[in-house]
Formats: C-alpha cells, sequence, structure tokens
C-alpha cells in the first residue's frame, strides 16, 4: 500500500497521478473549452455515479472478488425508482425502494459467491443478466417518464456551490473513508484479500463479512439510482450497461490490486477521476464513445505498465 | 537458565491416549502428554513422526479419533481455534497467519480490535500504544505502522510471535519458532520465554534446532511413528541419546535388491548454484546407475533446490550441467532441462505432475509430444500404442487408457507421472516425496521402478522425509540445511543417526546466520 508505511511514503507518487496530470495537460491543450470551470464541474457530475460504484467496487476487489452485475443493478434500480415515481410514490419510498433492489442483488452475489463457492466472475455474470432482463420486463424496453418535481428538484440543488451530484460523491467517499480505515469491518477486508485463513483462525466469522462486501456493492448501486435516474429525469433500463467495466477500470487504474488485499483508497478517487477525464476529453475533440471505451482499456494497461516499471525500478 | 528447576505440580494441560488415523498412516497412536504450567516442554521427532498433528488436536485444527484433553484436571472438548482461545490455547505458526496489507498493530490485534467511540469503529491509537508495548517487551525496534508486507521474514516471525503473547495465552505453543531467527533474536525471544515461565504460563515448543532443546527446555517428549517415546529432562539425557530416541523407526529393507558397486558416468553436475528462493551454494553430482537421496528437514530447502535444478525456480548464480552440457538458465530453462533429458517427480503430483481430468493416455504422451510427433500432426494410433506400452511396461492398473488420471490411486498416478518421464526420454530423474500418501504395497512398487531406472543407466535424484527408507534406497545422500548441503554420506556412513546429526542444529557453533543481519 503506498499510503502506509516508511519507505513506500518517499516514492510515493503512484502512477495514475501522472496519468491523470498528463492526460489533463493534453486535453486542456487540444480541447477548446476543457479547462473551463463549467466543463470541470461537468467532469465531477459525470464522474460521480461511477465513484459511488468504484468504492465498493474497491473493497470488492480487495477482497479478491469482482462484482460484474453493478451496472446492470443500477439500471434496474434506477428503472425501479422512475416507476415507483411514475405511479404517484413519493421519493423516500422510491430511493428506498432502489436501495432495497440494490441490496436484494448484493446480498445474493455475496451468498451465492461466500456460501456455495461460485467463482465471482460467474456469479456476478449471472445476476448482470437477471438485473438486465429484470429491468427490461419492467419497463417493456421503453423508458420511464412523468416522474414529477421532487427528484428534479432535489437534483438541481446545490451545496456552497457545488452541485448535487459531487455533494453526494465527496460524502460516499468520506463515508467509505471512514469504513475501510476506521471500522472493523475495513480491517477484515484487508484480511479477506490477504490471508482469509488468519482471519478465521482469529476467531472472526469471515463468511458474514465476506457477504457484507457484496452486499455494500449492491446498495450503493442502487444509491446511484438517485444520481443517475436525477440526471435523466427517466429511467432507461439500459442506461448503465456497460459501467461495471468503468468501474473496474477505475479501481484497477487507482492502484488496488486483486493480490492479497492490496487496496487504495484514495486512488479509486484518481482512478475515477481519470476515466473520467479521458472520457470527458474525448468528447470534447469528438471522439466516438465506442472508441472511448478503447481508450480506458489502454489505460488500464498504461497505468498498470506505468506501477510494474516502477516497482521492479 | 536451565538451572530454572520447573515447579512440580498437576499438570496444566494433560492430554490422554490420544489417537488419530488419516487414510493409510496413524498419525498419533495412543499419545499421552502432560504440560505443567511454567515449564517449556520441548517436542521431539522425525519428519512425520506426529509432532504437529499432537498440537493439532490440542489447538482445535484437527479432531482425534479418540483420546481426550484436561486443563487444569476437568476434560474438554476443542473442535475450533476459537475453542482453544477460549481456553488460553495460542499458537505461534509456522506458516505465517499474517495480513500483508495491514500494519504491525492491526495484525496483532486481528480479531481483537480496541473498540473506537462509534460502534464498530476502531480505536488505532491505543492498538499502537499497545503493540509498542509488546514489542518493546520483546526488545523490537519496529514501526507499529508498518504494513507487514514491506517487513523481512524473521521480522515477520517476531510479529507473529508478538500476536501469540498478546493473547494472555495460559498455553502457548510454538512451532519452531526460531527457523527464521538470528542469534540476537533467538536469544531475546528466550529471554521473553523465561519471563512467561516466571507468570506460570506453559509452552510446548517443536524445535528441530537439538541445542535449542538444551538452552530452554525443561522437559523433553520424544515421539515416532506417531507413539510416545520418551519423556525426559535436559539433564538426564544428552543429544546422542536424543538422537538415538528419534530413529529407529521399522522399515522394509528389500526395497533395493543390490546397490550401485560401479557407477557409470556423471550425469548431473551441479555447482554452486544459487536461486531466488533462498538455496544457495549447491555443488552435487549424480552418476548414471545411482540413486541419490537429498536429506533433510521440512524447510531445509530440498525441493527448493530441487526446482532450480529442474528450471523451475529462477536460478541466480552457479550452473546445471545434465550428460556435460550447461542447462541455459532464465524463463524457458524446464523446457531446456526436458529436451535435455530431465524429469521431475513432483511431490504434490496432483498439482504439479497431473493433469487430473485428463486422461491417463494423455498424461502419459504429454510431455513427450514433441519426440513422438516431431512434424507437429498427433497420430491418434502411435499416440495409443505408445500409451498402451507404457502402461504394460509400468503395469499402471487402469481399466483403460482413456480413465480419467483422478481416478487412479495414488501408487498409479506416480506411476502415471514416472511414464511421462519415461516417454520423454528423460535419464535423470528427480523424485521429490515419491511416496507420500501411498499404501505400501504400492511403495514396495515405486521404489522397484526407481530401480529399474537406474538399472537402466538413469541417475536419480531421491528427496525423501521417510529417512528409513532412504538409507534403505539410496547409494548415497547429500544433507541439506537452512538451504545449503552440508553434508555427504557415502554408503557406508549412510545412517539415520548421521543423516539427523546433520540436519539439526546442535554444533554448539550456533547457526551458520550469526551476525547476518
Amino acid at each position: 500500500m503506498r499510503a502506509a508505511g516508511p519507505r513506500p511514503r518517499l516514492t510515493a507518487i503512484p502512477g495514475v497521478a501522472y496519468l491523470l496530470a498528463g492526460l489533463f495537460l493534453v486535453f486542456a491543450i487540444a480541447g477548446s473549452g476543457f479547462a473551463s470551470v463549467a466543463n470541470l464541474l461537468n467532469i465531477g457530475v459525470q464522474s460521480s455515479i461511477l465513484l459511488l460504484l468504484a468504492l465498493p467496487m474497491t473493497l470488492i476487489i480487495m477482497s479478491q472478488g469482482l462484482d460484474l452485475s453493478v451496472g446492470a443493478v443500477l439500471g434496474l434500480a434506477g428503472v425501479v425508482l422512475a416507476l415507483v415515481l411514475a405511479d404517484g410514490g413519493t421519493l423516500p419510498l422510491a430511493f428506498a425502494a432502489a436501495l432495497a433492489v440494490g441490496a436484494a442483488f448484493g446480498v445474493l452475489n455475496g451468498l451465492l459467491v461466500v456460501g456455495l463457492g461460485i467463482p465471482p466472475f460467474v456469479t456476478t455474470l449471472g445476476t448482470l443478466g437477471i438485473a438486465q432482463g429484470a429491468a427490461l420486463v419492467a419497463t417493456g424496453g421503453h423508458s420511464v417518464s412523468g416522474l414529477g418535481g421532487a427528484l428534479p428538484a432535489l437534483y438541481a440543488g446545490t451545496w456552497l456551490g457545488l452541485p448535487f451530484s459531487i455533494v453526494v460523491a465527496a460524502a460516499a467517499y468520506a463515508a467509505f473513508h471512514g469504513l475501510l480505515y476506521h471500522t472493523r469491518f475495513g480491517v477484515y477486508v484487508f484480511a479477506l484479500g490477504g490471508n482469509p485463513e488468519a482471519l478465521g483462525l482469529a476467531g472472526v466469522r469471515a463468511p458474514l463479512y465476506h457477504v457484507g462486501v457484496y452486499a455494500v456493492g449492491g446498495l450503493m448501486a442502487g444509491f446511484a439510482a438517485l444520481l443517475l435516474t436525477g440526471r435523466m429525469n427517466a429511467g432507461h433500463p439500459i442506461a448503465a450497461i456497460g459501467m461495471e467495466f468503468d468501474a473496474i477500470a477505475a479501481v484497477i487504474v487507482g492502484g488496488t490490486s486483486f493480490e492479497r488485499g492490496n487496496g487504495w483508497l484514495p486512488g479509486t478517487v484518481l482512478g475515477v477521476l481519470t476515466v473520467g477525464v479521458l472520457r470527458n476529453g474525448l468528447n470534447v475533440l469528438a471522439v466516438p464513445s465506442s472508441l472511448q471505451v478503447a481508450g480506458i482499456g489502454l489505460l488500464v494497461i498504461a497505468a498498470l505498465l506505468i506501477d510494474s516499471v516502477r516497482r521492479t525500478r | 537458565m536451565t538451572a530454572d528447576v520447573p515447579r512440580p505440580g498437576p499438570p496444566l494441560v494433560e492430554m490422554r491416549g490420544v489417537t488419530k488415523t488419516f487414510p493409510g498412516v496413524r498419525a498419533l497412536d495412543e499419545v499421552s502428554l502432560a504440560i505443567r504450567a511454567g515449564e517449556v516442554h520441548m517436542l521431539l521427532g522425525q519428519n512425520g513422526a506426529g509432532k504437529s498433528t499432537l498440537i493439532k488436536v490440542l489447538y482445535g485444527a484437527t479432531h482425534p479419533d479418540r483420546g481426550e484433553i484436561l486443563i487444569e484436571g476437568r476434560p474438554v472438548r476443542i473442535t475450533s481455534a476459537a475453542d482453544g482461545r477460549r481456553l488460553g490455547i495460542a499458537v505461534i505458526f509456522q506458516e505465517l497467519s499474517l495480513v500483508p496489507y495491514l500494519d504491525v498493530a492491526q495484525n496483532i490485534f486481528l480479531g481483537r480490535e480496541f473498540r473506537g467511540p462509534v460502534p464498530g469503529t476502531v480505536s488505532h491509537r491505543r492498538a499502537h500504544a499497545e503493540a509498542r508495548r509488546l514489542l518493546d517487551l520483546l526488545g523490537l525496534d519496529l514501526d507499529t505502522r508498518t504494513p507487514v508486507q514491506a517487513l523481512g521474514v524473521a521480522q515477520q516471525q517476531l510479529v507473529e510471535i508478538a500476536k501469540a503473547l498478546s493473547q494472555q495465552a495460559r498455553i502457548l505453543v510454538m512451532d519452531e519458532p526460531t527457523a527464521a531467527l538470528s542469534d540476537h533474536e533467538v536469544e531475546l525471544l528466550f529471554d521473553r520465554i523465561r519471563a512467561l515461565k516466571q507468570q506460570g504460563i506453559a509452552i510446548v515448543y517443536i524445535s528441530h534446532r537439538l541445542r535449542e532443546v538444551f538452552a530452554i527446555g525443561d522437559r523433553i517428549t520424544v515421539l515416532r511413528d506417531g507413539r510416545h517415546v520418551a519423556t525426559t529432562t535436559p539433564g538426564e539425557t544428552s543429544l546422542d541419546a536424543l538422537v538415538a530416541l528419534m530413529v529407529g523407526r521399522e522399515v522394509d529393507t528389500t526395497y533395493r535388491h543390490g546397490f550401485c558397486e560401479r557407477p557409470g558416468g556423471v550425469v548431473l553436475s551441479v555447482s554452486d548454484l544459487a536461486a531466488e528462493n533462498g538455496v544457495r551454494g549447491a555443488s552435487l553430482e549424480v552418476r548414471a546407475g545411482e540413486i541419490v537421496g537429498l536429506a533433510g528437514l521440512v524447510g531445509a530447502g530440498r525441493t527448493e533446490l530441487a526446482r532450480a535444478i529442474f528450471g523451475a525456480d529462477r536460478v541466480t548464480g552457479g550452473s546445471v550441467a545434465l550428460d556435460g552440457a550447461d542447462l541455459r538458465a532464465g524463463p524457458d530453462a524446464t523446457a531446456c532441462a526436458v529436451r535435455a533429458g530431465a524429469g521431475l517427480v513432483p511431490e504434490d503430483r496432483k498439482a504439479e505432475g497431473l493433469a487430473l481430468a485428463r486422461s491417463v493416455q494423455d498424461n502419459l504422451l504429454v510431455s513427450g509430444l514433441r519426440r513422438l510427433f516431431p512434424r507437429g500432426w498427433y497420430r491418434a494410433g502411435v499416440a495409443a500404442r505408445t500409451a498402451t506400452g507404457l502402461i504394460e511396461r509400468l503395469a499402471v492398473a487402469t481399466p483403460s487408457p482413456r480413465q480419467p488420471v483422478r481416478l487412479l490411486s495414488g501408487g498409479n498416478q506416480q506411476k502415471v507421472v514416472i511414464g511421462k518421464w519415461l516417454n520423454a526420454g528423460s535419464r535423470f530423474f528427480i523424485f521429490d516425496e515419491p511416496t507420500r500418501g501411498i499404501d505400501v504395497g504400492a511403495k514396495a512398487e515405486i521404489y522397484r521402478l526407481i530401480e529399474r531406472l537406474v538399472h537402466d543407466g538413469a541417475g536419480v535424484l531421491l528427496i525423501s522425509s521417510e529417512l528409513p527408507e532412504m538409507v534403505a534406497v539410496c547409494d548415497r545422500a547429500y544433507v541439506m540445511r537452512d538451504k545449503a548441503i552440508v553434508g555427504e554420506l557415502p554408503r557406508g556412513e549412510l545412517t539415520e543417526e548421521n543423516i539427523l546429526r546433520l540436519a539439526m542444529h546442535h554444533d554448539g557453533g550456533g547457526s551458520p546466520r550469526r551476525g547476518a543481519r
């Protein structure tokens, strides 16, 4: 972990920071209007949903797991939120329903992975399909609109001049930072990835915490539905397809690895911003979104290369 | 010091008639052991004598078939590590039980975190303060905020010890705690152990370093073949007497029909080999027609040396030559070694020697495909004939060449691994624990196969923890300790006693690591 220890601290600027700075410079020079305050806030808004997914993904990857279902679960939760609102339900009720959908999928993932020992890749590929299908069935494939005024009003709100979604993302980061670095749960996340046997020998009910990691992932996908549906003021069943790719990429670019519980939460923020800057910058330069995916793939490989070169040096 | 007389009194822990059978092996046979408060009870025995199983029973990692455990005279049930902890039993594991990306303090208190002000939170401040106090007791100048993955093995071992000490245990089990420590660190640990004795803590101490028995032990129990052989005190015994107690296992001596009188040319020549896995300065030679033993205790580096010779672990110095030709080091070292005629029959044959789900035929042919089909075309008829020939030659008991290898018995699986190398044209074989987990009848058969290999002009390097088997089978042997070769025993001097003398530390001159840090 780069954040701790006397020796690593000296060479502590992680590869992702260079990447972020480099990309930022390139786009600031090449794209007119990229470095404007309005566009930077825009990057923040665009990145906030991704951050809500990437934070729990960091914990999942640290525990040597994976969650491919977050994008689809987010889509389903967004649709549920929209359906409840369109049906005349209050915003708190709709939000609670979205959270419940997310948490249910998270717990299901956890039980399948931990309880039945199905590999996370397979489990969450399966639940991805289930959530995706459920969203399409619930909406008949159409988008859900006519959500009333409460959600747009909340989403348009600001605090200290910052858009609602950035405030939410910042609060979520603070919560996860506390969770990972200052609670027993956080300590056990490190242990689940680093030495699960030691955790069991220490008398901790490790499987419970392991399921909890996936439950938090699902819950946050449900939470992110508030921002997703708020941004579009409608529920689109396929709006979040592929977001798991960005989330996993952001976590890995941020320096968390699949090995031995090596994770770094601030790195995930940098990773999310790097993905956000790349997407936004390519948009500003009018690069089609299909090519943007390739760009993110390159980014992941570049980040890993930088870190591995620095390690061996 | 050793002059401390242990307070006589009722035993704190008593194990009575503990019996544990694994398939094919009686690991513990009616073993009884009494440990008093305030004593260091040394547990001695060869590999496989039952020490590890006995302490696993004690801390709840395995359940005995028969027998009981009493603490302060009351029978207790220990069915999990958590039970053991509740009863005040702490274990310092040989395999480190640390979490790499948690810091020293977090590791020491894993599972017993100090509560913070808010429910669910932890207090880092108290953890670091308490960890500091513990480390100071051990005389350790470590930053409690360092993640343990940044520490060396010795320091990690010391953190492990601090962790066990922090559990306020009444019974402390140490499984080779000094294996990775320097002399200075060993002294600090012994000081701690003496202080713990004063507090009335009972310590069970497993060591392969005989001089430690006399430095710190109060009583000594020797196990052999899962049986209790003797319990004595350092004052009543001697190094030679202990070695004599540890050896003497019964073994079928008909494994070998005749020893190699006139060895042929040098097949394998290793000179000053060093490898990333820790092997250093290893020089040895195997000639055609010879079975050469590689003896040593678990952890002495035998498997590591074998893997370095085979090119499976990265070599950093020295050279390996097969039939006089130097083998290349580097990423394709293994492919090069195989093509030059080397074959490795690994200890974990299921993971490293076989593709379990594939057929007997596929496994027999996999390493020799290049030889069998030089142009790259797989010809089913040739493959089937070759496989059938090997099955007959090795007498593999299988209903068909198409049988998945996982359905075969251990002995027959081992034959398939050997056949794989025969088909690859190997002339030099490394056997790593070839008879582990194999029943007695199959054992003799495996050794007959090995004997036939050398009879046909191959050279064999044999690793075994079964000293009696090694003595019965090998033409000569090298002995390893601390990842280096420490001696060679010709046939005439090849006895269990001599191997143990070389393999264990009791030279009195201190460990070879003296001052290494």
